[in-house]
């Protein structure tokens, strides 16, 4: 496939799991924020999330936070842009995606510039909202895996959803840490945390206890069950590079398979026996530092047209 | 109220065929379709109208107005109530398109090589040399079977008798052809059973016809010849035919910056590397193809690609060069050409042209103004015209003033009153202007013509320009069987 395609349907997927991740994180803080805890810091979110729109002096009202968030065009990486970003990349290759995906995707960006959209967001209920733009996007995977051939742009797909839920949930672990500091209650920060990454069920089941953080963090870098964590996008991201083999020059796949299997490595047997707050700081930089490399190379050999 | 209660306000205007109604009758052709709405609330109508702008909008058949970074969506409006030809029309249409595409084609490898159509004295040769659009770089280039006109879109009008007249040939690269499809697509969301119920051919066979003429043409001793689409990007506003076009015959779309060209050869870069490409259906203007050759400003086209063209190692569809067919002061000349290279009587009329180079006809024109439209012979989309009928005195002042500097840039036509259809538009079945515009498809096996084509709507009233442009839509056009 054209080496632009490839680039075109990787960004598409990426964005596309960033806004799924961020809308769920965001759903989660909102209803958090509205719920038990007292003043809610939202700055801390448009500062993790990398608004790029003035920063504000006063603390941020929810409204005035979510707008942010959302939809504020000024704002780079509002769940707008995003869309509106991957919606650009699947213009691009539209003969590529097919027309079920496209249309999908199309149908999502009138969405979030509905008049109700807003609406919902600045005066009515936001989680509706919320509910209404994550069914657009569980539509967008449901289609994906529906109508797209099996072909290679399925697999640059996969690995830019992959390579995005990877950095997703260290940004989002990390987040949460850091929020950590301003309250008394941990464990409801962690089940909070569990819910943006529609985990805590999957916990409940598999630890069979009360929470706890070592078990949390466990569960969100290496548990391989789950499908947000770290190792187990890792795992996903090599199996589906592998298929690569027959399409690519030798050296280039050799370099790719090199990296991964070293970065798999280090998470496996890296990661501290006994996590906590503070020994996963190191490993969430390190895995991080890795996964954007590995990305960065992946663009040079396979997308490198101009 | 209902659709025939509607209808009686319909009124056309004297001196203007209209397609639906004559003295006060409905058509013969058009009483199947009158009769199968005439229950038909306006409400409904209404409401029909609604979905199909919703269905072209989620389905993204739209172009895109870019303003401060983000763009901004629109649709080409459409009109529900389809355009109907009869089974006779069609066939008149038909022949006298393949005959013109004929003798186009002939008078293009004529004009690149021999010139023998200048050498008997039917044509002026400095009328062909002073047109911007010959290419001095085609001439003694052998083009594969000899075609160069592989894909064309000849525009009809009707004039008040009823009779068909060419008024321009579009051999460059005519667009407008994925609204034929599309078009067609909503009406069968839009009116349920009436397509079959009333016999209209099919037009969904273009993609496959026109995939089958690229793959014959490939000069690669090869059983699967790799076919491209080349666009100008996403910013063009044609963007969405060209994926359309791409995603139905599945072909690569691919943009300037994706091919390379080396020894003579065109190449795409893909994730495997290189791999060659036959054949490329460009929709890029002859101008921007190569800037090795032509505008070197460009960066749509390919450093290389004409020489790989010329070497014979990958085909250009449309041939360039074309435009030389298609100029505004050629066009007086073609029913010449079809004596002259075929002797026939040539089937479509043509309008009476006026070479404002020539003093007499300079003077005609500008006295009888009111009745004249005015044009630039290489313009099109309705650009850089003025119609006689509707401007100011300062404006033929102006106009005359433009022409005067460079007459041979101009050409002059009596105003033909275009036929009108009845369109919903306001709650209302009022009547408005179109014309017709019908894909050709040339290839090794002959000429083809997909029973369709798109009608262009002049949405404003009493107005004559059909084009997107200026205001202008388009409508379903049925072919009966």
């Amino acid at each position: 496939m054209l080496s632009r395609v490839a680039d075109a349907v990787f960004w598409m997927a990426r964005y596309m799991e960033r806004t799924d991740n961020v809308l769920r994180a965001l759903r989660t803080n909102y209803i958090a924020s509205q719920d038990e805890i007292q003043n809610f810091d939202w700055q801390l979110w448009i500062d993790g999330l990398g608004a790029t729109t003035q920063r504000s002096e006063a603390k941020l009202a929810y409204r005035d936070a979510l707008y942010q968030l959302l939809m504020n065009k000024e704002n780079d990486n509002a769940v707008l842009t995003n869309i509106v970003r991957a919606r650009e990349n699947a213009r691009s290759v539209q003969d590529y995606v097919t027309k079920e995906v496209w249309q999908c995707m199309n149908d999502y960006y009138h969405l979030i510039r509905d008049k109700h959209t807003e609406y919902l967001i600045l005066h009515g209920d936001p989680v509706t909202a919320f509910d209404n733009l994550l069914r657009e996007s569980t539509l967008f995977y449901g289609t994906v895996d529906i109508t797209m051939n099996r072909g290679e742009g399925y697999t640059f797909l996969s690995l830019g959803k992959y390579i995005e839920r990877m950095l997703r949930s260290l940004d989002i672990l990390e987040l949460k840490i850091k929020e950590l500091d301003k309250h008394d209650n941990e464990l409801v920060q962690w089940k909070y945390l569990l819910y943006s990454l529609s985990g805590y069920e999957f916990h409940t089941k598999f630890y069979r206890n009360t929470l706890s953080t070592e078990n949390v963090i466990h569960q969100i870098i290496i548990n391989v069950q789950f499908p947000h964590s770290v190792l187990y996008c890792l795992l996903q991201v090599e199996r589906y590079f592998k298929r690569l083999d027959t399409i690519s020059l030798p050296e280039h796949f050799k370099e790719m398979e090199f990296l991964l299997g070293r970065a798999v490595s280090n998470l496996r047997y890296g990661a501290p026996a006994k996590p906590s707050v503070q020994n996963i700081m190191p490993l969430i930089e390190s895995t991080r530092k890795e996964i954007k490399s590995l990305s960065q190379k992946l663009a040079t050999l396979y997308f490198g047209y101009s | 109220m209902s659709f025939a209660s509607l209808l009686m306000e319909y009124t056309t205007r004297p001196n203007i065929w209209d397609e639906m109604c004559a003295q006060g009758e409905i058509r013969k052709h058009y009483q199947l379709f009158f009769d199968s709405l005439s229950q038909v609330a306006p409400a409904e109508l209404a409401h029909k109208d609604e979905l199909a702008k919703k269905l072209f909008m989620s389905q993204g058949i739209t172009f895109t107005v870019y303003s401060d970074g983000e763009g901004i969506e629109k649709i080409f409006p459409f009109d529900i109530i389809p355009r109907i030809i009869t089974a006779a029309e069609w066939q008149h249409i038909e022949a006298g398109i393949k005959q013109r595409i004929k003798a186009l084609n002939i008078f293009l490898k004529d004009i690149y090589h021999d010139q023998f159509i200048i050498k008997d004295g039917i044509m002026p040769a400095s009328l062909v040399h002073s047109c911007p659009n010959f290419l001095r770089e085609m001439v003694d280039v052998d083009v594969p079977f000899n075609i160069y006109t592989h894909i064309s879109g000849i525009d009809l009008i009707r004039d008040s008798d009823g009779s068909f007249y060419v008024l321009e040939d579009n051999l460059r690269t005519p667009s407008g052809v994925s609204y034929m499809l599309e078009n067609r697509n909503m009406t069968y969301r839009v009116f349920p059973g009436l397509l079959p119920r009333n016999n209209v051919r099919s037009v969904k066979d273009y993609p496959d016809l026109l995939l089958k003429n690229l793959l014959a043409i490939s000069n690669r001793q090869k059983s699967n010849p790799t076919v491209v689409l080349l666009t100008p990007g996403i910013f063009n506003s044609a963007y969405f035919e060209h994926t359309t076009l791409a995603r139905l015959m599945g072909v690569e779309l691919v943009e300037g910056r994706d091919l390379v060209v080396d020894n003579a050869k065109v190449y795409m870069k893909t994730t495997a590397g290189l791999k060659q490409v036959d054949i490329i259906y460009r929709r890029v203007d002859d101008d921007f193809v190569d800037p090795l050759i032509f505008n070197p400003n460009s960066i749509l086209g390919v450093s290389g690609l004409y020489y790989a063209y010329r070497m014979g190692n990958v085909a250009i569809v449309n041939a360039p060069g074309n435009g030389v067919a298609d100029d505004k002061a050629i066009y007086p000349f073609v029913p010449a050409m079809i004596k002259y290279y075929m002797n026939e009587e040539p089937i479509l009329k043509t309008v009476p042209t006026y070479a404002m180079d020539n003093p007499e006809h300079f003077k005609h024109v500008f006295e009888n103004i009111p009745k004249m439209v005015i044009k630039k012979t290489n313009e099109s989309g309705g650009y850089g015209m003025l119609m006689g009928s509707a401007c100011t005195e300062q404006q033929v002042i102006d106009y005359k003033k433009e022409v005067e500097k460079n007459p041979r840039q101009f050409i002059a036509q009596p105003i033909i009153s275009l036929s009108s259809v009845p369109c919903f538009i306001n709650n209302k079945i009022q009547p408005r202007h179109v014309d017709l515009r019908p894909f050709a498809l040339y290839g090794p096996q002959g000429i083809e013509i997909v029973p369709g084509g798109l009608t262009r709507v002049a949405l404003r009233e009493g107005s004559l320009v059909v084009n997107s442009s200026q205001g202008g839509g388009s409508k379903d056009t049925w072919i009966l069987s």
